[in-house]
């Protein structure tokens, strides 16, 4: 066996990540608290002409925290913990780092290109997937060279068993891959029309209800593997990691891990309920919604039950605390969503403003938390320097916390009484109001939600700005800590 | 078997995609042709209303408003009747939507006007005291791309076969051959409204984005 | 055969076959560690101890074990 004494691991890679993470989480969270105001205080809508309407910055937002920050955020965290379950470094192979580097480099170029096509009104209008066919093509290509780093890391591991963060990252790549390809056909009309128009225009290869199918199926599956599956990954990596405790049940994790994959997919459809899409799909989508709790709770009671025991540690280490309340988040929203996808239930919620609340204590409680801590676990490793401020953590975390509850609290009020409100008829049988009614009704809902979002926004600075710290200025560290990561 | 599935990173990958794509081969694909079939006497966009939905998808509406009247009561008394899957075949993209901050839009043709929509457009609480929607006054002076809208003509009636007339032909030529027709049909739009820029545009030969919209807007019915 | 009646069947069997493909997994998951085959739970420090001159922590795992043997 040969000596690895020089060897360590490479973290370059994923410290590019980690700056573009915090860098378009703070855009697209700033973006989010914009549009959230502009809802409670209309002349918000004004303040960069064109460019600065609610309806123009919506997808902007949408995708810059899809796209920005949370695939930042999981590609950091892949660079990082992958070379450590396999436990070979990428410094091993020229080729490997290559493909780090390129991914890297050409995932930026792809997300100002998104930002600026979406500024300028050029978009599918297909939720998620919204770029253009020639964006379309670039992220192709980074998600085959990500796949290609990937395998290739894999292929020279030390470690034979693959850990099952490894299978939830596999799962990502695989899934998003088929879903993005088939959602995102299209025809640029430029060359189907002999050079007439723009170059950048394209229509989708399905047409209606069939387009709708095939986006929901994406829709709700972009949710499923990038704001589900990598998560699980980073949980399973990082929450044991951090805590010294090796996971409850393997064999769990296992089984949850096939279940999900089985289940998921499936429920697609439930976005779809009452519409034009067949009844039996339908009912599809909403059984299988239900039954995904199963692998989902699955996975995140193993992770509160890893902390058996060891509930000590949830006082004294903050980073815990934000895995921890991420699980309990991750199995609300996974409670929250298959009560909407009853059907009678759907009747109500489908087009309030109770699915954003759903999808935010999602992507803010269990999406944001997890890549928050898990940035805090490595950058003492990556910095090789404590954490800068144990104090600022805690603030953050009361203050996120706070804004998450404000968020989906006024939400869910806001969501079921203005589907109670479309459909409520007087003694006559006659609606009794008007579409505006059931707007004005919520200013105070969407003001709390503003109000929320500047919470959440602040938080994120605290986090920018200690992440920053620990970077430049923090405690130097001798060696890599083994467990808890050191804090001042 | 399963100590191949665990060991094996191909197998292991091979496994997983089978196990997601399965719902998708079931679901998706063979449902595709009868879906897909228009209701009886659907006629295509026309090419500006066709610019009008690129410039609904280009200012996003679809972030507010939805598409489709669901069979329940309320709705349709509301909206008027429910929306039907063979309404939808030259929608392409869809536009359902999925949030409803403002009304659905599916049928607004039949009981909104060129002239409200101008007017609510350029300042909403002007018709709907209240509103939330921002004014979209751009619209009034941005051109729209009709050239693009006519591209897409042509794309969806060579490629999908949607059913339009043999003036919709390939090339630069054959465009500005029909651009007299397009300009045509955004006059009678611009002369239903008030203001004078968008008719001047309009008589000049360019035709503001707002024109196109309405024209598409007046098609949903 | 009309394509929807194939699409359910379909469907039907699919899901019964990865049904009963689950619970054998769990059968075998739990038949194998009491064999002394495997040792699962093991896996879960594959997070704990991943310094990059740790030795790895899969040493359970028959086929390679057999091989190495073979190779000495």
């Amino acid at each position: 066996m040969q000596s690895n004494a020089a060897l360590e691991y490479d973290y370059s890679v994923a410290k590019l990540f980690t700056y573009t993470a915090i860098l378009f989480g703070f855009v697209g969270m700033l973006i989010g608290t914009l549009i959230a105001a502009q809802l409670a205080f209309p002349e918000l809508n004004y303040l960069l002409g064109e460019y600065g309407t609610f309806s123009r910055l919506r997808p902007l937002h949408t995708n810059v925290v899809i796209y920005g920050f949370t695939l930042s955020g999981v590609w950091a965290t892949f660079y990082y913990s992958a070379q450590r379950v396999l436990k070979v470094s990428m410094a091993e192979s020229k080729f490997i780092m290559f493909l780090g580097k390129f991914h890297f480099g050409l995932y930026l170029v792809a997300a100002v290109a998104m930002v600026l096509t979406l500024l300028m009104g050029i978009t599918t209008s297909k939720e998620y997937a919204q770029m253009e066919w020639p964006l379309d093509i670039i992220i192709v290509v980074i998600w085959v060279t990500w796949g290609l780093a990937m395998f290739a890391l894999i292929g020279i591991r030390r470690e034979k068993a693959l850990y099952i963060s490894m299978w939830y990252f596999i799962a990502c790549f695989l899934g998003v891959a088929m879903l993005y390809l088939f959602n995102n056909m299209e025809v640029p009309t430029y060359f189907a029309s002999g050079g007439v128009g723009s170059m950048m225009h394209s229509v989708s290869m399905y047409a209606g209800t069939n387009d709708a199918l095939v986006q929901w199926w994406w829709g709700h599956n972009a949710v499923a593997f990038v704001f589900t599956v990598p998560i699980v990954a980073m949980i399973y990596y990082f929450l044991p990691k951090e805590s010294g405790q090796a996971v409850y049940s393997y064999k769990l994790s296992l089984l949850s891990f096939w279940g999900l994959m089985f289940v998921y997919l499936w429920a697609g459809s439930h976005h779809l309920l009452w519409s034009t899409v067949p009844d039996w799909m339908q009912t599809m989508g909403s059984i299988f919604s239900v039954v995904l709790i199963l692998p989902s709770w699955g996975s995140a009671i193993n992770m509160l039950l890893t902390m058996k025991g060891e509930w000590n540690q949830l006082t004294e280490n903050p980073l815990i605390k934000f895995m921890v309340l991420a699980s309990t988040f991750y199995m609300l929203s996974t409670l929250e969503g298959p009560i909407q996808a009853i059907k009678s239930v759907n009747a109500i919620a489908h087009f309030t403003d109770w699915i954003p609340g759903h999808v935010h204590d999602g992507v803010l409680g269990w999406v944001a938390f997890m890549i928050m801590a898990a940035l805090f676990h490595m950058a003492p490793r990556m910095f090789k320097r404590e954490i800068y401020s144990k104090k600022l953590i805690e603030a953050q975390f009361w203050l996120q916390t706070t804004a998450v509850v404000l968020y989906f609290t006024s939400m869910w009020i806001a969501g079921i009484t203005q589907g109670m409100m479309w459909r409520a008829v007087d003694e006559y049988g006659n609606l009794m109001y008007s579409f505006i009614d059931t707007v004005t009704v919520l200013h105070p809902y969407y003001a709390i939600r503003a109000l929320s979002g500047v919470l959440f926004l602040t938080g994120f600075l605290m986090f920018a700005y200690n992440m920053v710290k620990t970077m430049t200025s923090s405690r130097k560290l001798e060696e890599e800590p083994q467990f808890s990561s050191p804090m001042a | 078997m399963f100590h191949w599935l665990e060991k094996n990173p191909f197998f292991f990958s091979v496994g997983v995609f089978l196990v997601i794509a399965f719902a998708g081969l079931i679901e998706i694909l063979p449902n595709f042709a009868e879906a897909s079939r228009p209701v009886v006497g659907l006629k295509p966009y026309s090419v500006l209303e066709l610019a009008g939905k690129n410039i609904y998808m280009k200012d996003q509406c679809i972030a507010c408003h939805s598409q489709l009247i669901r069979p329940f009561k309320a709705e349709t008394d509301r909206y008027g009747q429910y929306s039907l899957s063979g309404e939808y075949a030259y929608d392409r993209p869809f536009l359902w939507g999925s949030k409803r901050t403002g009304p659905d839009l599916h049928r607004v043709g039949n009981y909104r006007t060129t002239d409200w929509h101008e007017n609510h457009m350029w300042e909403p609480t002007s018709v709907v005291p209240g509103s939330i929607m921002p004014a979209y006054k751009h619209m009034f002076t941005n051109v729209a791309d009709i050239a693009t809208a006519y591209a897409e003509a042509v794309t969806v009636k060579n490629i999908f076969k949607t059913p339009y007339g043999d003036e919709i032909q390939p090339g630069v030529e054959a465009f500005e051959a029909h651009k007299p027709a397009i300009l045509a049909e955004a006059q009678k739009i611009a002369a239903g409204m008030k203001n004078q820029d968008v008719k001047d545009a309009v008589k000049a030969g360019n035709v503001p984005e707002i024109v196109a919209l309405i024209a598409y807007l007046n098609r949903l019915k | 055969m009309e394509i929807r009646e194939l699409q359910g069947y379909a469907s039907f069997f699919m899901t019964i076959f990865l049904v009963v493909m689950l619970y054998w997994y769990i059968v075998y998951l739990y038949r194998s560690e009491k064999k002394g085959e495997k040792d699962y739970e093991k896996l879960g420090n594959i997070a704990l101890d991943d310094e990059i001159d740790s030795p790895p922590i899969n040493t359970s795992d028959p086929l390679p074990s057999e091989n190495k043997e073979q190779n000495k």
